[in-house]
């Protein structure tokens, strides 16, 4: 449309905008009835909603900051400091092999885990520690330092180690692991295959001390 | 609402939307309505009980459509005491009785909604995005609708201005 279309549209408008009525009687007879329930209850609605949400984020920080607390309070649930000092009593009762040391533990903050886990950490650094002296002995040719490694991992093998029982959870706890540092191996072979392994790197057969050297031995 | 406070709240926003009441009336009444001025009235009545719903900044497209609603609930109590009257479907046809009758029937072609977006803009003046609002669509949508009757106007128009076909009649000669 042209503006003069445009134009000629608008100045045909029929009627003026207004009205006869008694405007200012039409307002009171409208206003005397009930207004929209809404624009009262509204702010109160937002404030309870408020309310709700401020308690709920409330308890929500409450219970997030509470859980690692109200875990470490459960009998087998430990937090990082238990996990540290099962870890330093476990190295006094373990022995590692000349030349190595323990390595540093780091523990994420706010973490736990079961109860003896501290114990289990230092068994399986003292294994792979032997493990990998052992296959130093094997390429050195030391056959004394051999049967001393030999020696060793199988004390660990008989006295620092426990099949959980099948079907038990992941968070299973050996009973006495409080006493004797305890490496907990689950019921799926893993406890046989290093016997296997030991008995094969006696044999001759070092291939599989080797390759667990290299994964689970210091620095790896 | 419970308090004198919120009540006095209520009644001062609902002034401002009060203050259209002329202009509703003349909506009505350009479209024809047989009760404008009731019309105005149902419409600030229900304003006034769903406050809420009525836009602060804008609250003259929600009462245009809720006048248009009321107009097209008027015309459908005619119908069922004159069934043969012709009705719109979605939008009331404007009064026409005082228009130029080139242009009264250059409007009468367009459809009704088409006719509604421009008489929105060129008779209650509302600018494209409030117009839209009225008609419940979005201001894109709606000034492309508004071009396209814009078009269809000028072509009907043209079409009025158009002279009839001259009728050429061969007689033989005596």
């Amino acid at each position: 449309m042209t503006d003069q279309t445009l134009d000629r549209l608008s100045a045909a408008n029929p009627f003026p905008a207004g009205t006869s009525v008694d405007a200012d009687a039409l307002f009171d007879r409208i206003v005397l009835t009930s207004p929209d329930r809404r624009l009262a209850s509204t702010p109160r609605r937002q404030r309870r909603t408020a309310l709700v949400l401020v308690t709920a984020v409330i308890a929500c920080g409450l219970l997030a900051s509470a859980a690692y607390g109200i875990s470490t309070l459960l009998g087998d649930v430990i937090g990082g400091p238990t996990v540290k000092a099962e870890y330093l009593k476990a190295q006094k009762q373990l022995t590692l092999p000349p030349g190595y040391t323990w390595p540093r533990f780091h523990w994420p903050q706010h973490t736990v885990t079961s109860r003896g886990a501290g114990g289990g950490f230092a068994v399986g650094a003292d294994q792979g520690a032997w493990e990998c002296y052992w296959v130093r002995a094997i390429h050195a040719g030391d056959v004394a330092a051999g049967r001393r490694a030999h020696h060793a991992l199988d004390d660990l093998l008989t006295n620092h180690a426990v099949v959980a029982p099948a079907g038990a959870s992941e968070n299973w706890a050996p009973p006495n692991a409080e006493d004797t540092p305890l490496q907990v191996f689950a019921d799926d072979g893993g406890y046989q295959y290093k016997q296997r392994m030991y008995a094969d790197a006696a044999a001759g057969k070092p291939q599989r001390l080797e390759q667990s050297c290299r994964v689970n031995g210091p620095g790896s | 609402m419970t308090s004198d406070t919120d009540r006095r709240t209520a009644e001062e926003r609902f002034r401002e939307v009060f203050a259209h009441l002329g202009a509703v009336t003349a909506y009505a009444r350009r479209r024809g309505s047989r009760d404008a001025e009731g019309i105005a009235a149902e419409a600030m009545s229900i304003a006034w009980r769903r406050l809420a719903d009525v836009p602060r900044d804008e609250p003259l497209p929600w009462l245009y459509a809720t006048a248009r609603n009321l107009i097209l609930a008027e015309r459908r109590a005619v119908s069922r005491t004159a069934p043969a009257a012709a009705l719109e479907p979605s939008y009331p046809a404007p009064e026409l009785n005082d228009l130029d009758p080139q242009l009264g029937r250059a409007l009468c072609s367009l459809g009704p909604t088409d006719r509604e977006a421009l008489l929105l803009v060129a008779w209650e003046d509302l600018a494209p995005t409030q117009a839209a609002r009225a008609l419940g669509l979005n201001p894109t949508a709606f000034r492309v609708r508004l071009l396209r009757a814009r078009r269809r106007l000028r072509a009907a128009l043209d079409e009025e201005r158009r002279p009839a076909p001259l009728v050429q009649i061969d007689v033989e000669g005596t």
